[in-house]
């Protein structure tokens, strides 16, 4: 199969979901009141992309995303190289890490609530929190697979540890680290979703929950589509720049 | 024990130019290192001299520590007592202007064309960018990789990569080329190829080469004296001078001599085993 066929499969394949998701409630095969027709509901983005509040929940849900990926990415990725790095320390936290690692974090969120009300603050230290550990998992899977020969030729072509941080470490790791992003936004994205649906007064969660439970369906696609359309496109970018260094990864 | 064939110890500085000192100069190297159970004497006194311009091979059994000794030789790694002198000084850390090393496995870096691999031990100490490139291509000629410059390590063969690690090893010049098996993880035929190219670049640049190996026909093929090492501890049970003309042909191989050299160091190894 070419590579056009195969994109000609998908589009045709996308287009037919999508033309079903206009037909099927259009006839009464679905009931709209559960499944709004498409062009209804791209309607309503449109009308609730005007809304002021809609612009506020935005720019708060952006801001929680981005300042809980700020803390929560360099954080875990010092510790995960503190971890690898230094196999002492590694002995004594990777078994504590990886309990809890195992645990869902969702189960902390009453607790945050608790602690620190239902603010920005909240919001962001609970996506932080339930990011940073596939993030220290990452990192220390990214320094782990830096290939001990790569460091042995640049010592004795007389690198400094600083060039061998920079030749050596940095480009090894680099297609796990990007993975990491990609997984890591994943992971904080639904933190600060689950936290706004769960408790909060702005934000898109708190929108699509508050539509949901009013039974505004074509205000909660919407809100579904949005978000997706936001998710899928950082997602796909730093997907296509691992891509880019995926031949290096053996 | 120490047999010397043909020439003495003293004679192994003969060499083509005349330096005062031999290029590689080691005396009464021991090396010890701590184990779970204690102490592990690993190699035991230890003294040989290479004169510049020679090429010497090391044999053993596995374990026999001679991999650890090329690494002591490069500086990566330092012995418990001893000396090893490289062009008259102690070697006591990495030093490319006077050793070049090439490794078991090519160890390229994946990300890195064959031309910036070469490269890479110029770039580390800033050289400019176009005298880099220069003496990157000249080298990457030297090997015979002629336009494959920009390929990246995963599009060449296993004998392409050994080749861009070798030039990547003569970049800087330096007087002596250490080399850890490089050729171990080829097939007999590129395996024979290689051996028989790494000599030619040997008489084009007059270096001094040390290089460890399991195959006792490579070792005959390539070297001017064989040294033998025990089983571990490592010791210098022997040093047989290869008296074969150069420059070596693949037909020496059916030779007698050739024959009685390779059974000498393999009855040798065979005692060890």
């Amino acid at each position: 199969m070419t590579r056009f066929q195969l994109i000609a499969i998908r589009l045709l394949l996308l287009a037919l979901m999508l033309a079903a998701w206009e037909t099927l409630p259009r006839n009464g095969v679905i009931n709209p009141m559960l499944l709004p027709p498409l062009g209804d509901v791209l309607a309503m983005l449109v009308q609730i992309l005007g809304r002021a509040q809609v612009h506020e929940a935005i720019l708060v849900t952006a801001a929680e995303v981005i300042v809980a990926f700020v803390i929560a990415v360099p954080l875990g990725a010092a510790i995960g190289v503190i971890i690898a790095e230094y196999d002492y320390v590694g002995q004594i936290f990777k078994p504590l890490l990886f309990y809890v690692f195992s645990v869902p974090k969702s189960i902390f969120l009453p607790m945050f609530i608790l602690i620190m009300g239902i603010g920005f603050q909240q919001k962001v230290a609970y996506a932080a929190f339930s990011t940073v550990f596939v993030v220290i998992m990452s990192a220390t899977a990214a320094v782990e697979s830096v290939k001990a020969d790569h460091v042995l030729v640049a010592r004795s072509y007389g690198a400094t540890r600083m060039q061998i941080l920079t030749r050596v470490y940095v480009p090894s790791m680099m297609p796990i680290l990007l993975e990491t992003l990609r997984i890591s936004m994943i992971f904080n994205f639904t933190g600060v979703m689950i936290a706004e649906m769960y408790a909060s007064r702005t934000g898109i969660g708190h929108l699509i929950s508050n539509w949901g439970e009013n039974f505004q369906l074509p205000q909660l696609f919407a809100g579904v589509i949005l978000l997706a359309a936001v998710a899928i496109t950082f997602n796909e970018t730093v997907r296509f720049l691992e891509s880019r260094c995926s031949t290096w990864r053996t | 024990m120490q047999h010397v064939a043909d020439m003495n110890l003293a004679n192994l500085s003969i060499v083509r130019s005349e330096p005062a000192r031999p290029a590689i100069e080691v005396a009464n190297l021991s090396h010890i290192y701590a184990g779970r159970d204690g102490d592990v004497p690993a190699l035991t006194d230890i003294s040989l001299a290479v004169g510049a311009g020679r090429f010497v091979v090391i044999v053993g059994p596995s374990g026999c520590g001679k991999t650890s000794l090329l690494m002591m030789m490069a500086g990566l790694r330092h012995q418990t007592s001893g000396t090893i002198d490289i062009q008259g000084r102690p070697i006591d850390k990495p030093d490319p202007d006077r050793v070049g090393v090439v490794f078991q496995e090519a160890s390229l870096f994946p990300w890195l064309s064959a031309l910036d691999n070469i490269e890479f031990p110029l770039a580390l100490r800033h050289a400019p960018r176009a005298e880099r490139r220069k003496r990157a291509t000249d080298m990457l000629n030297l090997v015979g990789l002629q336009g494959f410059g920009a390929r990246y390590p995963h599009e060449l063969s296993g004998g392409m990569k050994q080749r861009v690690s070798i030039a990547r090893g003569l970049v800087q010049d330096p007087p002596v080329l250490l080399m850890d098996e490089p050729f171990a993880a080829l097939d007999e035929q590129t395996r024979m190829t290689m051996g028989h190219e790494l000599l030619r670049i040997w008489s084009q640049t007059a270096k001094t080469v040390v290089f460890v190996t399991h195959s006792l026909t490579e070792a005959v093929y390539l070297a001017d004296e064989v040294l033998v090492m025990s089983a571990r501890p490592g010791r210098i049970i022997d040093r047989i001078a290869v008296t074969l003309p150069r420059p070596r042909t693949y037909e020496m191989m059916a030779t007698d001599v050739f024959g009685r050299l390779r059974d000498r160091i393999w009855q040798q190894i065979r005692k060890e085993g």
